[in-house]
């Protein structure tokens, strides 16, 4: 298949401002169709691509920056799919969860409008279906772009085009934060905006390090052995705390509660497991593929990072009662365990690192949504106001749990897969080199999981089990809409952890290239 | 290995061993859909495909006879080189007969006690996913695919323990408003749950850090394969890695199977319908850690005939075995809930199993102990799952957990008060006649002629512990079905009750093990001798261990009680008369008041505040791991998360921000004069520079 990867990533790119018109012109629900077509269309090209083996495109671009390419191997295959399956899946889940939002918006603006004209006006039901249709068209106008900026970024063989895309990934999610997010919505936009474009500055300081010491920016001319010694260990530490703001990594993590609590669910569904994994992914790519040697000297720092990551934002996320905060925090105990993993240095860790991405954004997706629906069927989000849910909506609850369950690690969920490999790649490196440092970091990792099961378990508890407040008798379960894409993903974590080889197959073997084992 | 077994080829067999706990799941995954069309028939298909389940296990018993086993394979994560398999050897083609026939009668029961429940679907859904989980334990072929099972078993449990999750008053356990050390002693279904899940899965961490090191020395989680190629023990025994290695693996079972000091679950794991707890301590889940000690003690044991030596890793298991089991028979002759009674007692008969596996592995005599182990832990499934039973029907028809509000109910419920006499006399030890006699003394005759150093006091321990139980089981009866109705009943009465006998579907089950506990308990010496027989050639077989022959001579004791041995069997007689004559004294005969014995003598009623406490552990564990761990949460996220960071970083940042606009907009007066003097003065500045 010629060109698959670059209509994957360009289709919708190009397809967005029709999506926007589709939208204002015809309604939410064409919109919605036409934004899955095109999503669904290109996850099929992604998955036909990953099925005929490692697929590589390769187009002219500039002088200064080398070709313009597309990469899908072992190592982006998992996060291609994953990220436009989330994408394709969560559209469904946007359309009845961004019409309240839009509706409540409308409110509260029409209510401005009431107070400064000092008298009341008629809500004409005309006016407000013409502002949701408005609204949703640029919606899933933004929605394309971002998801088309994920995709890029993991499929990019350049590292300007990585740059590139890796900032197209973030004005769509501003704009996604500032215009439909709750609480004080700009201001928070803002702020995610503000750190990851300071770190996305930092890593392209990294960039400029290597590229311009190298004379090219294509990721094939990258050897370690060409750059000068004095730049590359710098360079390497820019690139990992660029990626670490992304990774939203312990002291890096300031933006990602507030930007995942506040942003539209859908987008927070994307956002928390789909996009800040993209960190890691750069770790793989850039640190532990490219520079394999200053990665050794790297790796018991992104050990000990993730270890201390994993337990703080387990400790945190104890402390939450927005329920979208509280999954915030677990996200960012999730990224925790993928750096601890990277950190392993074996290639059952950086494996289970992997997989610890996918099965953290089936989990934390599935969450994600459940927290969404309560917001839209309940009205809140304060975890001591809920309780007893799972008998008012038992299809939540039970995707729910199978998603905490992925979060936690319990087979038969994919979660299980991810966390054993890892556990036994820090396990591994440990007796081989004989460190004790890594003997303890991988005991306490084993703590931080029982840490990560009390604060899920417990939230779980709060939410579905206990006595059903008065409030909360008149709940009903949420849509079709809702629930069938929180199904999609509770069935197929379930599926991947029983047989985890669909995506080990392609993982292993590239670590084990890239190790060199 | 022959390719034919008693006339059917080697695959019927193979494909019953992956039914036995295939069928649960597939019946697990199909409930939902026929709990849509009829509530009625999930009863029926989940009781339809236990059986099933029971009988696939049924059909391999002849190869278990004949000391042949199935190792059957297929492919599964290939990437890593992991196959998925049955293992169906004598051990656990045994083991999945008395978890599938014992779950299969606790199954028809459950469809008279849960009956009109409107969560039925849900219950059933659990139940099944339970016994799947269960027989995937006991016939998976490796490590990682038990470990499969193990969770699933804690996921089990959690969601059955708080099936009742609404959390309504009646549903809890504990004394309302009762704390120690400041902690409630007053727990929810949901918090029972929670407690489970977590503490098992402390355990479950030990475990896993095992498995993966076994799997990193020896490439391999298969039982048959660590077996096969012992050179990955050398090493890790050189490397001091092979105890910890066992040691964590049997963090699991201690875990699992609720042994000190992770035993604290098991108390509020009563919050679950009786029918899981029946459940839970008969079949599936604390046998669960049991279970796995036996897969692995004679791999250990085979390694140190070797020359690998591990005894560290029984004198553990012995040790732990023998602290619960003292500690948790303690606790049960003061509790006032029926069925935590019965808990701590499973807690304190799984210690008399571990007990007696950990001295196995440090005598010479492996099978005996080992057979003993196993012939307890069949007993004890059968006793135990019928005293729950029946506990649980005394629960639905007193409707209050607290043996106080029952008393006097003998001439009520006939039926139940029969069995419950014979299953309890099964849970004394009640001489010759029951199968709870004949294991115990084999575990006192194991633990006897060890000829190891702590033989004695282990022995000490395990015959106090027979008199203990045989006491609390004593108290428990009379304190249920002797003495004067209490006020309870009587109110009850009072109001138009009936106090009757339960139905039909819930006093046959336990019926039928109360007998069973009697009927092998009358050949029990040969039901033991048999099973005797099959581990000496299961062991020789497949682990190379062989037990020496040793004729008894010249015995004192009588032709039938050949190859006992006198000083347990004294010792086990002693034991059940001292416990039952006790317990005659206080609770059936009432002869002694045990309020005023206790309160008569600042020592006793010390000693009964604190077992009363749970000797403060679960009070201490709280406050370690759950009070603690919140403070120290709750610390960092108020002084370094909200003020550090957030207030820090973010509002800093913007301050600063704020506050250079604010000096730079100093700059921009509007004032020409300014402008003039600020530009002629840079102008000045230039020009020097320039000059200079």
């Amino acid at each position: 298949m010629e060109y698959a990867l670059l209509q994957a990533v360009f289709l919708p790119l190009l397809l967005s401002p029709i999506a926007y018109i589709i939208g204002r012109k015809l309604g939410t629900t064409p919109a919605m169709w036409f934004t899955f077509g095109i999503l669904l269309y290109s996850t099929i090209l992604i998955i036909l691509s990953v099925l005929s083996g490692t697929t590589e495109e390769h187009y002219p671009w500039t002088e200064q920056f080398g070709e313009f390419g597309f990469l899908l191997d072992g190592l982006a295959s998992p996060f291609a799919i994953i990220i436009y399956l989330l994408s394709t899946i969560l559209v469904f889940y946007s359309k009845p969860y961004m019409i309240h939002r839009f509706h409540e918006q409308y409110a509260e603006e029409n209510h401005e409008i009431v107070s400064t004209n000092g008298h009341s006006t008629l809500i004409e039901s005309s006016s407000l279906s013409n502002y949701v249709n408005a609204k949703s068209g640029l919606y899933f106008a933004l929605y394309l772009v971002f998801a088309m900026g994920m995709l890029g970024t993991v499929l990019s063989t350049n590292l300007i085009e990585f740059y590139v895309f890796f900032e197209v990934m973030l004005i769509p999610g501003f704009f996604l934060v500032a215009l439909w997010g709750a609480g004080p919505r700009r201001k928070i936009g803002l702020m995610f905006l503000l750190w990851t474009h300071a770190g996305a500055v930092v890593l392209l300081l990294g960039f400029l390090m290597i590229g311009l010491s190298l004379g090219s920016f294509d990721f094939a001319d990258i050897h370690e052995s060409e750059i000068p010694q004095n730049i590359l260990m710098l360079s390497a530490i820019a690139i990992s705390i660029g990626l670490g703001v992304k990774m939203a990594v312990f002291m890096y993590h300031i933006w990602l509660p507030w930007v995942h609590g506040s942003a539209p669910t859908p987008i927070s569904a994307l956002l928390s497991p789909a996009m800040i994994g993209i960190g890691a992914y750069g770790i793989f790519r850039l640190i532990v593929e490219f520079l394999p040697n200053t990665f050794a000297d790297l790796s018991i720092w992104f050990h000990i990072w993730g270890l201390v990551t994993m337990i703080y934002g387990g400790a945190m996320a104890l402390m939450q009662d927005d329920i979208k905060r509280l999954l915030a925090y677990s996200s960012i105990s999730q990224m925790g365990y993928i750096l601890f993993g990277i950190g392993s240095m074996s290639v059952l860790g950086l494996s289970g690192a992997e997989m610890m991405y996918v099965t953290h954004a089936l989990g934390k997706g599935i969450l994600f949504m459940m927290a969404g629906i309560i917001i839209v069927k309940v009205g809140t989000r304060n975890i001591s106001q809920l309780g007893g849910l799972a008998g008012k909506m038992p299809i939540t609850a039970v995707c729910a749990v199978i998603g905490a369950l992925t979060i936690m690690g319990v087979p038969p969920t994919s979660g299980f897969m991810g966390e054993w490999t890892l556990f036994y790649g820090a396990l591994e490196t440990a007796i081989k080199d004989g460190s004790t440092i890594r003997a303890v970091t991988f005991g306490l990792g084993l703590v931080a999981t029982v840490l990560t099961m009390s604060y899920i378990l417990w939230m779980l508890k709060r939410v579905f089990f206990g006595k059903l407040p008065e409030h909360l008798e008149h709940v009903k379960e949420g849509s079709w809409y809702m629930t069938a894409p929180m199904m999609v993903l509770a069935g197929f974590t379930v599926v991947l952890g029983i047989y985890p080889d669909i995506f080990f197959k392609q993982i292993i073997p590239y670590m084990n290239g890239v190790l060199g084992v | 290995m022959t390719t034919e077994v008693l006339g059917l080829p080697l695959e019927i067999g193979a494909s019953s061993a992956w039914l036995i706990w295939i069928l649960p799941f597939i019946a697990a995954l199909i409930m939902p859909g026929i709990g849509k069309i009829s509530k009625h028939a999930t009863g029926y298909v989940a009781v339809g495909f236990a059986l099933m389940s029971a009988i696939s296990a049924a059909s391999l018993i002849p190869m278990a006879l004949e000391a042949h086993e199935i190792h059957d394979q297929i492919s599964w994560i290939d990437s890593i080189g992991l196959k998925a398999g049955v293992l169906a050897d004598p051990l656990s083609i045994i083991m999945a007969n008395v978890v599938g026939w014992i779950s299969f009668l606790i199954m028809i029961y459950s469809t008279g006690y849960m009956k009109g429940d409107k969560s039925i679907t849900r219950f059933w859904f659990w139940m099944l996913f339970f016994i799947g989980s269960m027989q995937l334990i006991v016939l998976s072929d490796n490590l990682l695919q038990v470990f499969f099972g193990w969770e699933g078993v804690g996921l089990a449990s959690y969601a059955l323990i708080s099936f009742w999750y609404r959390d309504k008053k009646k549903d809890h356990v504990g004394v309302e408003g009762r704390t120690v050390l400041g902690m409630l002693d007053y727990y929810a279904p949901t918090h029972a749950g929670m407690k489970a899940f977590i503490m098992t899965k402390v355990g479950d961490v030990m475990m896993i850090a095992g498995m993966l090191l076994i799997f990193l020395f020896a490439g391999t989680f298969g039982f048959r394969e660590l077996m096969h190629d012992t050179t990955w023990a050398t090493t890790m025994s050189a490397q001091g890695l092979l105890v910890p290695a066992f040691v964590l693996l049997f963090g699991g079972a201690i875990g699992k199977s609720a042994q000190f000091p992770l035993n604290e679950w098991l108390l509020e794991a009563m919050t679950g319908p009786t029918a899981v707890s029946a459940l839970i301590h008969a079949a599936t889940m604390v046998k669960a850690g049991v279970f796995l000690v036996m897969r692995l003690a004679p791999l250990v044991f085979a390694l140190s005939a070797a020359g690998i030596l591990a005894d560290q890793f029984f004198e553990i298991i012995l040790i732990v075995g023998a602290v619960t089991a003292l500690l948790l028979g303690l606790q049960g002759m003061v509790n006032s809930e029926i069925k935590k009674v019965l808990a701590y007692s499973t807690g304190s008969q799984i210690g008399y199993m571990m007990m007696v596996l950990g001295i196995a592995g440090l005598s010479q005599q492996f099978v005996n102990g080992y057979t003993a182990g196993f012939f307890h832990l069949i007993s004890h499934a059968m006793f135990k799952a019928s005293l729950f039973m029946a506990a649980g029907s005394l629960l639905h028809v007193v409707g209050s957990r607290f043996m106080t509000d029952m008393g006097g109910l003998r001439k009520n419920m006939k039926k139940t008060y029969a069995f419950m006499w014979a299953a309890g006399l099964g849970l004394m030890g009640a001489p010759f006649i029951t199968t709870g006699f004949w294991s115990k003394d084999s575990i006192f005759g194991a633990i006897y002629t060890s000829g190891h150093p702590w033989a004695l006091p282990i022995f000490t321990i395990a015959v106090l512990t027979a008199v203990i139980t045989a006491f609390y089981t004593t108290r428990m009866l009379g304190l249920v079905f002797f003495g004067s109705k209490s006020k309870h009943v009587k109110k009850m009465e009072a109001e138009g009750h009936h106090i009757h006998e339960a139905p039909l579907s819930m006093w046959v089950p336990y019926g039928i093990l109360a007998v069973l506990t009697i009927v092998i308990g009358l050949v029990g010496l040969s039901f033991e001798g048999g099973l005797h027989e099959i581990f000496t050639n299961y062991l020789e077989e497949s682990f190379g261990i062989y037990s020496v022959h040793n004729e008894i001579e010249n015995s004192i004791l009588p032709g039938f009680l050949d190859g006992i041995n006198p000083v347990a069997l004294t010792a086990s007689l002693s034991a059940f008369g001292i416990g039952t004559g006790l317990g005659y004294v206080f609770y059936i005969g009432r002869w002694v008041d045990p309020v005023q014995f206790v309160n008569s003598n600042i020592l006793f009623s010390t000693f009964h505040k604190v077992i009363l406490n749970r000797f403060y552990l679960n009070a201490i564990i709280y406050w370690c791991f759950v009070v603690s761990p919140l403070w120290l949460s709750r610390g960092v996220f108020r002084y370094f998360e909200q003020t550090a960071i957030d207030y820090g970083m973010n509002n800093g940042l913007q301050k600063a921000v704020g506050w250079s606009a604010k000096v730079v907009q100093g700059t921009q007066t509007g004032v020409t004069q300014s402008y003039l003097f600020v530009f002629g003065a840079g102008l000045l500045f230039v020009v020097l520079i320039l000059l200079i």
